[in-house]
């Protein structure tokens, strides 16, 4: 995990007038597991686009491996794409699909049955060979894919949302599969989804974007511990972003309130954003919170409890094991630590959008 | 009653449809030669078909022009359906838009307008013309075609094959191109259907000796009876169901993914079966075709110097197709042979100038009019050593149109009169009077072409059938509207037909047809009224534009000699101003049939149409349709 394989440079993508990508930079290590992350619309596809060679930027380059291959075709490209609709030949067969890449470079035929054998195994679906790619179910189909593009030997496999049409349950056992998979070919993973769950689970280096821009790069401890901004801190799980007023290092104010903190050279009496995640709300006894509340609202989520305080004027959203009633009175409490201080956004693009359901 | 009631709807709705194409394979199998009687079950129309070389080479020629301009149009539409399929939205609405409007407009407009634009450019007219007019109109169908399937595809299986290592040429034929696949084949299919049934463009950008199937029957239909037409028309009818019937097994299938897989198994099944049908067995099938038929009329027709040529215009059926073998054989000149329906179809093409015709046969007033018009080159009689064969009474009645003898030789001569039927009519007769008659309400037939039917009146009140004089005219609109009530139809061609079957009693007729019409059935006699008639003279003349004058001299000095003069009258039966011939005919009642050849005194009233300039071409018409409108 150390030399950077990919490193794209200043890319820049304009479709129709508008603004896809803005001067993007970003390296890929070799053996990474990288996710690119964010809501429809924010560029993470059209990079991996890019990547790939379905797109050309308008301007910045792609380096692989110290090599400008930013106008090389894409089947020139030492990178195999698995796409979000799986992209299966419908009229070859499982076998003739896997075999394509391999029959094209012109392998012997020993060695391509060899290598469907190997990559059939490898994606639990031995037997397959002669199966028409349509009699298959989604999670097979998406397994082909993936079999397809790596007994091709990638450096680099890139994958577009492999996992958005699969059901829940499935997704699950996928995401297991893929990790599995990456740690037997020891390849570089470019991932793309809006799954945010997703990304937390598979990855070893998480891309935020919005808009064109990236948010923030980290690991997934990272990006959910200690969002940089209040966008990135929305779009990864639930959070309570609050405005608020650093008095001092170690003290911030909320609505009146004022809560100790970790967080230090923020200067005195600057406005920022306070991010607290709903599950490291402590709900006590009236007197013992920082500040008190009533709870409005109650609902069982299995794992936990989500309930809503309302508190100085404002709703806290808080997930607990631990039930309490609604109408009942409770007090807020926050360890120190689990308070995130984050600047003020300093443009538009930062801001915390509307996140579409995609 | 709800139910049956929607039974006896679409049992018409059938019957309504497919009505007309019955009657015609049933009389495919008519052994009798006329539509009139049915003479009992026979294939023979079919053997005599498969015998007839002009057929059979017109269907080569329509096999081989359909399938270049399927495989040419197929191969155009697809790539300009990949291109307007991958063009922005608007872009391609526009230009979806501009490829369906020449599928909406008019057959005839194409045709004349393709035909505009070859003569513009001088494209010679002929077997190039028509394949490029047919891959014209084939390739928007085939864009039409391939489109849908185009969207059904995903962009992703092609970027796939890119992805793994396919160039973008090779991803195109191995992935993308077996999704499209249905649709290049519908496309392919429609356009060779499109392409074996068209006539009306054809007509127009055809030229001199190519024909294809649609316009060698159009001709052949024209000229009349001919079973081998219904037999052809019937072939062509069951050819085209069949490629249609293989064009709809392959439906459209417009299902989204996920009904894709629920019956999936069906499916491919089907598709095997079609693929191995429309992929393989159908080419095979038409490669072998014109390729055998390349073999055997490529040998055929040779490759002939063009100098060595002769473009014949004739009417339909008014040569003996020996009399070409044989003239062909003793001067090696090949003619190319091409035929009109009437003069007024003859005249424009020779005007447009887009084939160069060396010879044509126009009649009397038309020849006139080719004069007055500056079309016509005077022949050398120095060449036309034969012309001594024809009878001067001849030459002396041509004066009328060719005043001088410069520009026309007479082929065939004729009068117009009246055929009746014996058993129904008993008194003599021997006056255009008897078609005035109330006595035969309802069995008289009359042409129904204006100077036919004008002449007939203004014959039988003794003026003149060029007659300008507004008042005579008059005089002959009152007569023909007063005669109208009796009528039974305003026909052509069919008077023979009616005739034969004894479905009229009387009817107005050219001489020619009435010898005919005679062999088929003894009771009909045929009279010039002692009024006088009409005499018409076709003759040959030589268009100013002719590449091959001396060849056309040649050819008309071969057609003047008694022996091929001959030739031709048995096969055309209209009387020949080929007086040396005439002594030659073996059968003594037609030597002396007075049908044939009437006495100069039958004749002396009798006087051939002039062109009365176009004045009175619109005077005569307008009387024409008052009277048909009365």
């Amino acid at each position: 995990m150390s030399n950077k394989l990919i490193n794209l440079v200043d890319i820049t993508k304009v479709y129709d007038g508008q603004t896809v990508l803005d001067e993007l930079n970003l390296y890929i290590r070799e053996n990474e597991f990288l996710t690119l992350l964010g809501p429809s619309g924010c560029g993470k596809t059209t990079t991996l686009r890019i990547i790939g060679g379905f797109e050309n930027p308008d301007r910045g380059q792609v380096i692989f491996n110290g090599q400008d291959i930013t106008t090389l075709p894409p089947y020139k490209r030492q990178l195999n794409t698995v796409f979000q609709k799986y992209a299966l030949f419908p009229h070859m067969s499982i076998a003739e699909n896997i075999a394509f890449g391999l029959k094209i470079k012109g392998k012997s035929r020993q060695y391509i049955n060899d290598k469907i054998k190997y990559a059939l195994k490898l994606v639990n679906l031995e037997g397959f060979e002669n199966r028409s790619p349509s009699l298959l179910s989604g999670g097979q189909q998406q397994r082909v894919a993936i079999a397809r593009a790596i007994v091709n030997e990638p450096k680099v496999l890139l994958l577009d949302e492999p996992l958005g049409a699969l059901d829940l349950k499935l997704r699950q056992d996928m995401q297991y599969e893929l990790i599995r998979l990456k740690n037997e070919l020891g390849i570089t993973f470019i991932y793309v989804t809006h799954d945010q769950e997703e990304a937390l689970t598979m990855s070893d280096t998480i891309v935020v974007m919005n808009q064109g821009y990236i948010q923030q790069i980290g690991t997934p401890e990272d990006i959910y511990n200690e969002p940089q901004n209040a966008f990135v801190a929305d779009f990864i799980g639930e959070s309570n972003i609050f405005p608020g007023l650093m008095i001092e290092d170690r003290l911030v104010e909320i609505f009146g309130a004022k809560f100790a903190c970790v967080d230090e050279g923020f200067g005195r009496n600057k406005p920022v954003d306070v991010v607290i995640r709903p599950e490291d709300i402590d709900l006590v006894k009236p007197k013992k919170g920082i500040i008190t509340g009533r709870v409005t609202s109650l609902i069982f989520k299995g794992v936990h409890y989500e309930m809503d305080v309302m508190a100085n004027g404002v709703e806290w959203t808080v997930h607990s094991t631990d039930m309490v009633p609604v109408g009942e009175e409770v007090g807020i409490w926050v360890e120190p630590s689990d308070i995130q201080i984050m600047h003020k956004p300093e443009s538009e693009d930062e801001e915390a959008v509307s996140l579409e359901e995609s | 009653m709800k139910r049956q009631l929607q039974r006896i709807y679409m049992a018409l709705i059938v019957i309504l449809l497919y009505a007309p194409i019955i009657t015609l394979v049933v009389l495919s199998f008519n052994s009798s030669k006329t539509r009139a009687k049915w003479g009992g079950f026979t294939g023979k129309w079919y053997a005599a078909l498969f015998q007839n070389d002009t057929i059979m080479e017109a269907l080569y020629t329509t096999l081989i022009i359909a399938l270049l301009a399927a495989v040419i149009s197929t191969v155009i539409g697809t790539a300009a359906a990949i291109g307007i399929h991958s063009m922005k939205r608007r872009a391609r609405t526009v230009f979806l838009g501009v490829n369906n409007i020449p599928m909406l407009n008019g057959e005839i407009v194409t045709g004349i307008s393709l035909m505009l634009l070859f003569l513009a450019f001088r494209v010679r007219f002929g077997f190039l013309t028509i394949l490029l007019t047919h891959i014209t109109f084939c390739t928007p169908y085939v864009i039409l075609s391939v489109m849908p399937k185009l969207k059904q595809t995903s962009r992703y299986t092609y970027e796939a094959a890119l992805d793994l290592g396919a160039t973008p040429l090779r991803a195109f034929f191995t992935v993308v191109f077996p999704d499209i696949m249905p649709g290049v084949l519908s496309g392919f299919l429609m356009a060779f259907t499109l392409s074996l049934d068209d006539f009306v463009i054809t007509h127009f950008t055809k030229g001199a000796g190519v024909d294809t199937l649609s316009t060698k029957i159009y001709s052949e239909v024209r000229k009349g009876i001919k079973p081998e037409m219904y037999a052809l028309s019937a072939l062509l009818f069951v050819t085209v169901l069949v490629l249609l019937l293989l064009v709809n097994m392959n439906p459209q299938d417009s299902k989204s993914a996920p009904t894709f897989f629920r019956d999936a198994e069906g499916r491919r099944h089907f598709r095997f079966s079609r693929r191995f049908l429309l992929g393989r067995l159908v080419p095979a099938l038409l490669v072998i075709l014109v390729a055998g038929g390349g073999i055997y009329y490529g040998a055929r027709a040779g490759n002939g110097n063009t100098n060595d040529q002769l473009i014949v215009y004739n009417w339909g059926e008014y040569m003996d197709p020996e009399v070409i073998d044989l003239f062909e054989e003793e001067t090696g000149i090949r003619v190319i042979y091409e035929e009109f329906e009437t003069n007024e179809i003859m005249y424009p093409k020779v005007k447009a100038g887009a084939v160069a015709y060396d010879l044509v046969c126009p009649s009397d007033y038309m020849i006139q009019k080719m004069i007055d018009n500056d079309l016509l080159a005077e022949i050398n009689f120095d060449n036309v050593p034969n012309i001594k064969n024809i009878g001067s009474v001849y030459m002396e009645k041509s004066r009328a149109f060719d005043p001088e003898n410069k520009y026309s030789v007479p082929y065939t001569w004729g009068t117009v009169g009246i055929l009746y039927n014996k058993t129904m009519v008993s008194e003599p007769v021997d006056s255009w009077k008897i078609l005035w008659d109330s006595k035969y309400s309802d069995s008289i037939l009359m042409q129904d072409s204006v100077r036919d039917a004008f002449a007939v009146a203004l014959k039988y009140l003794g003026y003149s059938l060029n007659s300008t004089n507004i008042q005579e005219l008059s005089e002959a609109q009152s007569l023909l509207i007063s005669q109208k009530p009796l009528v039974q139809a305003y026909v052509i061609d069919q008077v023979r037909d009616k005739m034969i079957g004894n479905e009229a009693a009387l009817g107005v007729i050219y001489s020619g047809e009435a010898i005919f019409t005679q062999k088929e059935n003894p009771d009909l006699e045929y009279v010039i009224p002692k009024e006088g008639s009409n005499l018409w003279i076709d003759s040959w003349v030589i268009p100013k534009n002719a590449q091959h004058k001396e060849n056309a001299e040649k050819f008309i000095n071969f057609l003047c000699r008694p022996d091929i003069a001959l030739m031709n009258f048995d096969y055309i039966t209209y009387s020949t101003p080929n007086t040396e011939a005439r002594k030659l005919i073996e059968d003594e009642s037609i030597r002396n049939s007075t049908i044939a050849f009437p006495d100069d005194e039958m004749l002396a009233d009798c006087e051939t149409f002039q062109y009365l300039g176009q004045d009175a071409d619109e005077l005569y018409n307008r009387l024409w349709r008052e009277v048909k409108s009365k």
